[in-house]
C-alpha cells in the first residue's frame, strides 16, 4: 500500500517539470517552429509571384541551393557581411569594455551622467537615430563634412560618404557600434561589480599594476560575461538589416552595398523570388549557428566544470 | 496540489495568450456603407483631389475612403505582401505602369471589363490600358500619365550665350560648358536610369525587346551602347550629382541654394508637376520652416529634350495604373470608388493639376500655358518599359539602378552590358 503510493508521488514528481514545459514549448514551436519549416519547404519549391498569389508552388528539389552555391554575387556578400560583422562586433566589445572600466573607475556623479548618456543612445528609436546620423554625414551640409573641412589641409567638402563602399561600411559600422556600445557597457559593468575588492586588493599588494590586474584577474573573472556579449553582438551584427536599408535608400540602390539581411529582403518582396530568398536565409541560419558553435560548447563546457 | 495549479494556471494563460491573436475584426459599418482603403504611390496626387475623392465617396456612397499613401520606393514590396492577403489588402491600388504587366498576369486585381465602356472605354489612354490587360479583358486602367522634360535656368543659360538646343548633341554640348566647380550644367543621377534611358530612347535603343513569346534584355544592342555612350560622356562632363544616386528631387537644384543665393544646376530633367516647385523662393506664410516656390519666368523656362535630329526625344512615359485587388472583400464599394475617380470632374481635376487625364477627352483641362504644351510634346513621342512579365521583378531586384550606376561611374559599357543582359534575362520572363 504505501510502496504505491509513493510510486505515484514519484511519478507525479517526474511528470511535473515536463507540464511545465509545454507551455514554453508550444510558444517555440508556435513562434518559431513554424517560420523555419515554411522557410525550409519554401527554399525547396519554385515559389514567385505567381505563387504568392495562389498558384501552387511546385518542388524542386535542391536546385534553389545549387543555384545560390554557383552565384558569386551572394558569396561577395557573405564575405563582406562576415568581415563586417566581426570586425563591428569585435570593435563594439573594445569600446564597451573601455566604457565600463571607466564607470567603475569615476565618481558617483559622473557615473551617472555617463549611464544616463548610453541609456539615452539605447533608448534612441532605430529609425530616428538613422536619420538623424544621415544628416550628420550628409554630402552637402552635413556636420562631419563641414567640421572635417576646417582642418587645414583637408579637401572634405561635398565628400560623398555613401558612394563608395568602403566608406559606406565604415559610416554604417561606427552608426551600429553607437547603437550597441550601452548594452555591452551596461553587461560589463554589471560583470565588473562581481569582481570582489579582496582579491583585487591583495593582487595590488602583491605588486600587480593595472593593466596585470586587469588582464590576469578581471578578466578571467568576467570572461562568461563577455563571452556572451560577443557571441550576441556577432549574431545581431550578422543580420542588421535597419541601419543598412536606410543608408542604401540614402545612397545607392546598388548590390555592392548589401550585406545578408538587405540581399534576402531584396531578392524575396522586390525581386518576388521567395524561393531563393528562402534558401539565401536557411544559409545565414547555418551561418549563425557555425560562428555560435564554440560558444555554446564552451559555454556548455563551463557550465559542467 | 498547489504546483498542478500552478500548471493549470500556466497552460491556461498560454491558451489565452495563443487565442488573443486569432480574435477576429468585426465587419465595420452595417450602418452607412462600406469603408474601403485607397492606396496611392507618393505625393503625385495633390491634397485637393484627395479630399475631393473623400467627399465624393461618403457623399455616394456613405461609407469612408481611407487614404494610405505608399513610398514609391518599396512600394513594389508592400504590394507584393499586402495584395494576396483579404485581411490586409486595400481595396483600390495605383500601381506604376510599367508594373502592371507583371501584376495583372498573376491574377492579382479583379476583371472590371464590364466596367471598361463606363469608366471611358476607348477614350482612355491606349497604351495604358493595353498593359493592364489580360487575354483582352481589362484588369487595370490608366490613372494619370506624366512624362519628364526639361527645365532650364535662363539668366544662367544667357550669361553664357547659349539658347534653347534643338537637337540631342547640342544639348549635350550645351549643359557641358554650363558646368563649373559648384554647378552642374546638367543635375543627373549616376544610377537615376528613368531619366537617363531618354539618351537610349532617343538613338533608337531599347531596354528589352520581344523575339516570339519571349522578352530579352538588350543593352548590348549597337544602338543602346550608342545611347549608353552618350549618357556616359554626359555624366562625366556635365553633371557634379553622386554616381549613386538614383530618385532624387532635382528641383532642389536648379531653385536658388539659400546659403550661396545661386543655384547649383543650370538644367534638369523632371516630371511635369515639378514646376510647381521651381521658383523665387519666399517663406511659406503658414509655415516659417519651409518656403514656398514662385514661378518666374524671366529666370526659369521649360523645353523639351531635343531628339537626335530634332523634334522630341522620345523619354520615359510616366504614370500609373489603378486596380482593384482581386482579394479586396468591398469589390462592389471599390467599384464605385473607379466611377468616381473616372468622372468627368475628377478627370478635370487630375488635368488642372498638371497630371494627364486618363480620359484623353479631358486632355484640354490641361491648359495652354508652356508647361500644358511641353507634357503634350513630351508625351506623345514617349515610351514605356518592356511590359514583360517580369519586368517589376527587373525593377524591384535594382539591376537597372547598379547597371546604370556603373556606366556613369566610368564602366566598360559593353562588358557591363553584357553582364547585365545576363542577370536581366534570368528574371525578365517571370
Amino acid at each position: 500500500m504505501s510502496a504505491i503510493t509513493s510510486e505515484t508521488a514519484r511519478r507525479r514528481t517526474i511528470r511535473a517539470p515536463y507540464l511545465l514545459l509545454i507551455p514554453a514549448i508550444a510558444i517555440l514551436l508556435l513562434g518559431l517552429g513554424y517560420p523555419v519549416i515554411w522557410q525550409i519547404v519554401t527554399s525547396l519549391q519554385q515559389y514567385g509571384l505567381a505563387q504568392q498569389f495562389g498558384k501552387p508552388a511546385p518542388f524542386v528539389g535542391l536546385d534553389n541551393y545549387a543555384a545560390l552555391a554557383s552565384n558569386a554575387d551572394l558569396w561577395w556578400v557573405v564575405l563582406r557581411s562576415l568581415l563586417f560583422c566581426i570586425v563591428t562586433a569585435l570593435l563594439t566589445l573594445a569600446v564597451g569594455s573601455l566604457l565600463a572600466l571607466l564607470m567603475a573607475a569615476v565618481s558617483k556623479a559622473a557615473k551617472v551622467i555617463l549611464q544616463i548618456a548610453l541609456l539615452l543612445a539605447w533608448a534612441m528609436p532605430v529609425v530616428a537615430a538613422m536619420t538623424v546620423w544621415i544628416w550628420l554625414f550628409d554630402r552637402r551640409r552635413g556636420v562631419v563634412n563641414y567640421l572635417l573641412d576646417m582642418i587645414p589641409g583637408v579637401e572634405m567638402n561635398r565628400f560623398d560618404w555613401l558612394a563608395q563602399p568602403s566608406t559606406f561600411f565604415l559610416v554604417a559600422s561606427i552608426i551600429v557600434i553607437w547603437m550597441s556600445v550601452p548594452f555591452v557597457a551596461f553587461s560589463i559593468y554589471a560583470g565588473l561589480t562581481q569582481v570582489s575588492d579582496e582579491v583585487l586588493e591583495a593582487a595590488q599588494l602583491d605588486g600587480a599594476n593595472g593593466w596585470q590586474r586587469f588582464w590576469f584577474i578581471i578578466a578571467p573573472m568576467i570572461r562568461p560575461v563577455i563571452a556572451i556579449v560577443l557571441l550576441l553582438q556577432l549574431i545581431w551584427d550578422l543580420r542588421v538589416f535597419t541601419q543598412i536599408t536606410m543608408l542604401k535608400d540614402a545612397g545607392s540602390k546598388s548590390g555592392d552595398f548589401d550585406l545578408l539581411g538587405t540581399y534576402v529582403y531584396q531578392l524575396g518582396t522586390s525581386a518576388q523570388n521567395f524561393g531563393m530568398a528562402s534558401a539565401v536565409s536557411i544559409l545565414v541560419l547555418a551561418i549563425t549557428i557555425a560562428l555560435s558553435w564554440f560558444y555554446i560548447r564552451s559555454l556548455l563546457k563551463e557550465d559542467a566544470a | 496540489m498547489n504546483r498542478k495549479f500552478g500548471v493549470v494556471a500556466a497552460a491556461t494563460a498560454a491558451l489565452l495568450v495563443l487565442g488573443g491573436c486569432a480574435s477576429t475584426d468585426t465587419p465595420a459599418a452595417d450602418e452607412g456603407g462600406t469603408d474601403i482603403t485607397l492606396w496611392l504611390m507618393g505625393g503625385d496626387t495633390p491634397d485637393t483631389l484627395r479630399d475631393y475623392l473623400k467627399t465624393e465617396y461618403a457623399e455616394a456612397t456613405g461609407g469612408t475612403l481611407t487614404i494610405e499613401q505608399q513610398d514609391w520606393s518599396d512600394a513594389l514590396s508592400k504590394l507584393t505582401t499586402a495584395l494576396p492577403d483579404a485581411e490586409n489588402t486595400p481595396d483600390v491600388v495605383e500601381i506604376g505602369n510599367t508594373w502592371s504587366p507583371t501584376f495583372t498576369n498573376v491574377g492579382a486585381f479583379s476583371d472590371i471589363s464590364d466596367l471598361h465602356e463606363e469608366l471611358g472605354g476607348d477614350k482612355l489612354l491606349p497604351s495604358f490600358v493595353e498593359v493592364g490587360k489580360v487575354d483582352g479583358a481589362n484588369y487595370a486602367e490608366p490613372y494619370y500619365f506624366g512624362s519628364r522634360y526639361i527645365f532650364y535656368r535662363k539668366d544662367v543659360w544667357a550669361a553664357a550665350g547659349l539658347t534653347v538646343p534643338t537637337t540631342l548633341e547640342e544639348f549635350n554640348e550645351s549643359v557641358a560648358t554650363l558646368k563649373t566647380a559648384g554647378q552642374s550644367g546638367f543635375y543627373l543621377g549616376g544610377e537615376d536610369w528613368r531619366n537617363g534611358v531618354s539618351w537610349i530612347f532617343a538613338n533608337g535603343g531599347d531596354l528589352a525587346k520581344k523575339d516570339g513569346d519571349t522578352w530579352k534584355s538588350s543593352l548590348s544592342d549597337p544602338k543602346t551602347i550608342a545611347g549608353l555612350e552618350q549618357l556616359q560622356a554626359l555624366f562625366a562632363d556635365a553633371s557634379l550629382a553622386p554616381v549613386t544616386e538614383a530618385d532624387s528631387t532635382p528641383w532642389v537644384n536648379i531653385n536658388n541654394n539659400a546659403a550661396t543665393g545661386a543655384p547649383e544646376a543650370a538644367t534638369i530633367i523632371a516630371p511635369g508637376w515639378a514646376h510647381w516647385s521651381i521658383g523665387d523662393l519666399t517663406p511659406d506664410p503658414k509655415d516659417a520652416t519651409k518656403t514656398v516656390a514662385t514661378w518666374n519666368d524671366d529666370t526659369f523656362g521649360a523645353f523639351v529634350l531635343p531628339g537626335v535630329d530634332g523634334g522630341a526625344a522620345p523619354v520615359f512615359a510616366g504614370g500609373s495604373n489603378i486596380a482593384i485587388s482581386a482579394a479586396s472583400k468591398n469589390q462592389s464599394a471599390s467599384r464605385e470608388l473607379l466611377k468616381i475617380i473616372f468622372s468627368e470632374e475628377y478627370q478635370t481635376l487630375l488635368g488642372q493639376n498638371g497630371l494627364g487625364p486618363a480620359n484623353l477627352d479631358y486632355a484640354s483641362a490641361l491648359g495652354d500655358d508652356q508647361f500644358a504644351t511641353a507634357l503634350v510634346e513630351s508625351a506623345a513621342g514617349s515610351k514605356l518599359t518592356p511590359a514583360a512579365q517580369g519586368w517589376a521583378a527587373v525593377e524591384g531586384s535594382h539591376l537597372l539602378e547598379e547597371f546604370f550606376g556603373k556606366v556613369n561611374g566610368g564602366g566598360d559599357i559593353e562588358a557591363l552590358a553584357a553582364e547585365y543582359d545576363a542577370k536581366i534575362d534570368e528574371i525578365i520572363n517571370g
